[in-house]
């Protein structure tokens, strides 16, 4: 493990963890101007989070510690995934884990994670939420590992560092029609993902429209925090993901101080203006009826395996 | 421009017209199925103008400007007028193979289309002839609208479907078609699409719809 | 004599002393010692599989023993590995048996035979020629349908489900006699020796008969679809522990039989025959695991999952066919190292399932997801048991699964460049199915964890649920810590595997020879692919999860205002306290999933509303019942069956009860025999 690794990994964690806030908050101001509202301003998450810190912290009767660590779960997935990916440099330390598989894997394990504290709770919501949660996850996962499967053929290797490597060493490759139709698809999947418009809406406060909200709706206090720093934080790497596999510049490839300064404002500016132009789209989008989530996946799907196809027939 | 940049850019309208043509099978509003096929018209034009400058044609140019004129201009415009005469079925809402079996039914024609067309390619590998497939999968995705929609207009936007495709593969496997060709087959397909125009107006004014599921009845 | 032939004559003897065991000591005693007699009969296999995985060998010939050809037994490296598999998890049931068997199981008809079971299990993969063989798999057969059969008395669904199990199997058994029978024919004798030698001189038609008519009977062993009517049925039915037998070890040998007949005896055959396994295992998977996903019985749920883990199984085993066959031995290895590891990794974790789900059983006595509920209260160390289970079995990290699916994943998808147009088809359609089916599993297991064992108990039976005795928590214990270590540490194994594989795709025809005979390098515990690029450390993965859970936790105690949690009501909507009955059910919680998948799963529902006499508008109970029948059955079996079923009804007009005519039918045929007799001659 290099100084330069290591370097990554805590420049790469700050960014996440002190950025992700920030994000959610660009987005609510952005949508917030977009529909004719003052808005609450960019730093509100992280005062939403500072209070939730100092609320009392509630444990609902009858459930059990899988209720209680989930959202350690939760965070803990998407910290693993901010350290090993590679965001600000392409050297990351943890390199036997920054494959594209395990990183998805493990990105899913904290949403199983918080649909087990969903059906922990006992309440209807709860289950619900986590029913679709889940539903939505078996199907997004063929979508995600065929796009993944068309990004890696032409590099020969599902590590991320060596995909965006790649990336770097052939900027034409980035406009190819299997890039753009992967793109696409991934950008679909990571919605679904990210539980954002039109599959999930993460502003409602309806229960019956809800997903993600339905299975944390249980939750208060300091526990509330880290859920919301968390979906915040899987926003930031989702979206972080889709920036540098398709758009790697910027990102530093060595240890140099100006490069892994320009690395990382490459990074932030790029997370920004992917959050800024999904906020803008989710102005235009009405949620969809659940039963046409899959219809939604499907087409990501197609465009997935035309991305494979296109690979091998137009190489 | 060089071989490398005409490859990029005729891989880019071949990836885009088949992407227009799993969204043509992807959305329900007529309308927007008419300008998605508008952009699949523009596509096909720049995959024969990239044809048109390999070759350093002229005539093939032409060709390009006529197919742009006519696939993303004329034919649009007159289903445009069609739908508007339509009066209130402007969805595809209950199409005979729902919308996500379409969707993996295009991803399986696709392949078919990859596997059937693979002599072809080998036959000659330069780009343009790596992209056949590309116009073999939007034949039969074509063939497949026309066969699962029930409204006339959505089936004969199949049937144009089915055309572009038909006039993709012919440029790209021999590079040029001769002009007088390309305008006999333009014209036919122009005049296919009017005497269906016809036959659909008539249809309408006779039953007061145009779901063709429902033309079985004449039969009892 | 070396440790490979030492462990056999344990494993033989305790078979034979736990077996005699069980027929005459009393009661009492009797499960305890077949217990351990087990127990000792699957460390000696675990010992004798190690020992031929280094590269011992045995051979052992008693031409005596049986007519023809006589019993002949050699261990190989293949063998070894499925040796190893079927006596650990004999080791973890033997000892899970003994408390188990308190649940009327002490009767000396299933004590005796289960040891004969396991040791049929063990000895399948040691046979050398084609009788033994047959004689083995027979003994496996017959010794697990009377075991199955041993909960006859208490539910009259097991009589049907032996019904189904037994007709299955024998006519497997027929298929692989007619196969086996086919290629002998062809050889100088039927040894696998003289097989081996024969296989590739075989005219491409014959071949395939050999390898369809094997495949037919292993396939349906290993639950590949259509032929695996009698899973569903015979699992749930089945005792716990004969389930986690038949599940973790049997089903393997189906594996087992094709890997050996395909790649070893027939030496790696033609293309098509992969790709017919790979779609077959494709679609084996996605169903079983979706009938999973939609199912609410937690044994008939297991055992769709062991479908769907066969069905991984042999798309690996179909890809490695289909590299090997174009010549790319390397990944033809890779893909082969990732079946093998995935049939390790799930004997682990579905024995581990299949004893939790016997203890809930065993402690309820429910089955459906449905009647169950809050067990993490009265049974703390089976849940956490069938909850280390379900992680390892859905794909996830740091779970066991997720190593071989991932292994599984890179054989793939790296085969595209090397592989044809039929291969550049189906590698992108297998990787999506192998997804479908990673996400579908996660449904699966979170479904059943879930609404089993955390919320709250929907019935007094689930509420007053105790612990299972220590026995059966032992038994838990050995399957957990092999769920872990091949979680965690699968290089241990990897390299082992590896080497097997490697040994086996090396028989290919156009084999060129793998970097250093094997596919996959171990170096600091992190995987690494030979000759593709890849690598993965499960170990790290796992440690980096944690220090960032503790990392959170520390933070988050740190940064928290207030340290103690109140404990509160839950959020009811202000309208008194919620009752376990307005919990989200398995039945309710599968219901967008059968909606999505409702053309492929065609599931019967129906909703009864009752309503008030007195207003239309108030509603009484409401009522819904779903039933997924299976569409592969009804439209394939159901056919079948009807036209046996006219052919019996026909058939009856020749009986007609009168003896004269019964010998008159046997006069009749013996006359007509010696006339043809004489007319051939």
């Amino acid at each position: 493990m290099t100084v330069f690794g290591i370097v990554t990994i805590a420049l790469q964690l700050v960014i996440v963890v002190g950025l992700a806030p920030v994000l959610t908050g660009l987005m609510r101001q952005i949508r917030a101007r977009m529909e004719g509202r003052a808005g609450a301003g960019i730093g509100q998450p992280w005062r939403d989070l500072r209070k939730l810190l100092r609320k009392e912290s509630i444990r609902p009767r009858g459930t059990t510690e899988v209720f209680r660590v989930a959202p350690l779960v939760l965070v803990a997935t998407c910290l693993v995934v901010a350290a090993a990916a590679p965001y600000v440099s392409t050297a990351s330390a943890l390199n036997p884990i920054a494959d594209l598989f395990a990183v998805v894997a493990v990105l899913t394990l904290g949403t199983v994670a918080i649909a087990l504290a969903g059906i922990d709770t006992g309440t209807a919501f709860g289950g619900m939420g986590a029913s679709r949660e889940t539903t939505i996850v078996a199907l997004v996962e063929p979508t995600m590992l065929v796009a993944i499967f068309a990004l890696s053929v032409p590099v020969g290797s599902t590590n991320l560092g060596a995909i965006v490597t790649a990336g770097l060493n052939d900027p034409a490759g980035v406009f190819s029609p299997v890039s753009l139709l992967a793109a696409v698809a991934l950008a679909v999947v990571i919605v679904a993902e990210t539980g954002r418009l039109p599959v999930d809406n993460p502003s409602t406060h309806l229960e019956l429209t809800m997903m993600h909200e339905a299975m944390v709706l249980e939750y208060a206090g300091p526990d509330l925090a880290v859920i919301e720093l968390a979906s915040s934080m899987r926003l930031v790497v989702f979206l972080g993901l889709l920036g540098n596999l398709f758009v790697p510049w910027g990102i530093a490839t060595s240890g140099a101080p100006l490069a892994l300064f320009v690395g990382c404002v490459a990074f932030v500016v790029k997370v920004a203006v992917l959050g800024g132009v999904l906020a803008a789209g989710e102005v235009f989008l009405a949620k969809l009826r659940l039963f046409r989530v899959p219809e939604l996946l499907a087409g990501s799907f197609v465009l997935g395996l035309l991305a494979v196809a296109a690979s091998f027939v137009l190489s | 421009m060089n071989a490398g940049a005409s490859a990029q850019v005729l891989n880019i309208a071949a990836g885009a017209f088949l992407f227009t043509a799993v969204l043509i099978l992807w959305r329900r509003e007529l309308a927007s199925i008419i300008d998605i096929f508008a952009l699949q018209g523009v596509a096909l034009a720049v995959m024969v103008a990239v044809i048109a400058v390999d070759e350093g044609s002229v005539e093939l140019f032409v060709v390009a400007v006529g197919v742009l004129v006519v696939r993303s201009g004329v034919l649009p415009w007159l289903l445009r007028r069609a739908l508007s005469h339509a009066g209130a079925t402007r969805r595809e809402t209950r199409p005979l193979v729902n919308v996500v079996a379409s969707l993996l039914a295009a991803a399986a024609l696709t392949l078919l289309a990859y596997a059937v067309s693979q002599p072809l390619v080998a036959l000659d590998p330069s780009p343009a002839a790596h992209a056949i497939p590309v116009g073999m999968a939007v034949v039969l995705i074509g063939f497949f609208v026309l066969v699962t929609r029930r409204l006339a207009l959505s089936q004969l936007v199949g049937f144009l479907l089915m055309d572009n495709g038909i006039t993709a593969v012919g440029f790209l496997s021999t590079a040029g078609v001769s002009l007088i060709v390309e305008l006999g087959v333009t014209l036919d397909v122009l005049l296919m699409v009017l005497v269906l125009q016809v036959l659909k107006t008539r249809i309408r004014e006779a039953f007061g719809d145009t779901d063709l599921g429902e033309l079985r009845g004449l039969h009892d | 004599m070396n440790v490979v032939a030492a462990g056999l004559l344990i494993a033989v003897l305790a078979a034979l002393g736990s077996a005699s065991a069980g027929l005459l000591l009393p009661q009492p005693l009797r499960a305890g010692v077949v217990g351990s007699g087990i127990a000792v009969l699957g460390t000696a296999a675990v010992f004798a599989g190690i020992a031929a995985i280094a590269g011992q060998t045995m051979v052992l010939s008693l031409p005596a023993v049986l007519p023809l050809s006589g019993l002949m037994l050699q261990v190989d490296p293949l063998g070894g590995l499925f040796m190893a598999v079927s006596g650990g998890v004999a080791v973890a049931v033997g000892v899970y048996g003994i408390g188990y068997a308190g649940h009327g199981l002490g009767a000396r008809s299933f004590q005796s035979v289960l040891p004969l079971f396991v040791l049929s299990m063990v000895l399948v993969p040691t046979a050398a020629n084609v009788g033994t063989l047959l004689l083995c798999w027979e003994l496996m057969a017959l010794t697990s349908l009377i075991l199955m059969l041993a909960d006859h008395g208490r539910r009259s669904t097991v009589a049907s489900a032996g019904r189904w199990y037994a007709v299955m199997t024998q006519l497997g058994m027929v298929a692989i006699l007619i196969g086996l029978v086919l290629f002998a024919a062809q050889a100088t004798d039927t040894s696998f020796a003289a097989l081996r030698a024969a296989g590739p001189t075989l005219s491409p038609l014959i071949a395939g008969l050999v390898f369809v008519a094997t495949g037919i009977g292993f396939g349906s062993k290993a639950g590949t679809l259509p032929l695996h009517a009698w899973l569903p049925r015979a699992h749930p039915e089945a005792p716990s522990s004969v389930s986690a037998l038949m599940s973790a070890a049997m089903v393997n040998l189906g594996v087992y039989g094709i890997v050996r007949v395909g790649f070893d005896l027939l030496g790696g055959g033609e293309g098509w025959w992969w790709i017919l396994v790979l779609i077959l295992g494709a679609v084996s998977a996605i169903y079983g695991i979706l009938q999973a996903a939609i199912g609410t019985d937690l044994k008939l749920l297991l055992g769709f999952s062991t479908m769907e883990n066969m069905g991984l199984v042999l798309v690996g085993i179909g890809a490695a066919g289909m590299f090997d066959v174009a010549g790319d031995s390397t990944l033809a290895g890779l893909a082969m190292t990732a079946a093998l590891l995935h049939v390790v990794n799930h004997a682990a974790f579905k024995t581990l399932l299949f004893q939790s789900a016997g203890s809930v059983v065993a402690a309820t006595g429910q089955r459906d997801l449905d009647d169950l509920g809050g067990l993490r209260a009265g049974m703390p160390g089976t849940t956490a048991a069938f909850g280390l289970g379900a992680l390892a079995a859905s794909a996830l990290p740091p779970g066991a699964a997720f190593v071989s699916e991932w292994l599984l994943l890179q054989a793939l998808i790296h085969g595209l460049p090397a592989a044809g147009t039929s291969a550049a088809i189906v590698l992108p359609l297998a990787v999506a199915a192998v997804a479908l089916t990673a996400g579908l599993a996660v449904v699966t297991f979170v479904k059943a964890f879930g609404v089993g064992f955390l919320a709250r108990p929907r019935t007094p039976e689930a509420a007053a649920a105790t612990e299972s005795p220590t026995s059966m928590q032992v038994g838990m214990g050995i399957a957990g810590a092999a769920c872990i270590g091949l979680s965690l540490l699968p290089t241990i194994v990897l390299p082992a595997i590896g080497g097997i594989a490697g040994g086996v795709v090396h028989g290919g025809a156009a084999g060129d020879g793998i970097p250093g005979g094997n596919p996959v390098a171990v170096n600091d515990l992190t995987i690494e692919l030979n000759a593709v690029a890849g690598s993965l450390s499960p170990l790290l993965l796992g440690v980096a999860l944690l220090l960032a859970l503790v990392a959170a936790l520390a933070a988050l105690r740190a940064l928290a205002g207030r340290r103690v949690a109140r404990r509160a009501r839950l959020w009811d909507c202000g309208a008194g306290p919620m009752s376990a009955r307005m919990e989200y059910t398995a039945t309710s919680f599968a219901e967008p999933l059968q909606r999505v998948f409702d053309d492929v799963i065609a599931a019967e529902q129906d909703v009864d509303v009752t309503h008030y006499e007195e207003s239309h508008y108030l509603v009484r109970t409401i009522e819904y019942r779903r039933r997924t029948p299976d569409p592969v059955e009804s439209r394939l079996y159901a056919p079948v069956l009807a036209v046996l079923a006219g052919w019996g009804r026909a058939s009856r007009s020749l009986a007609n009860g009168s003896v004269h005519r019964y010998l008159g039918y046997g006069f009749g045929t013996l006359c007509a025999f010696l006339i043809a007799l004489v007319v051939i001659r």
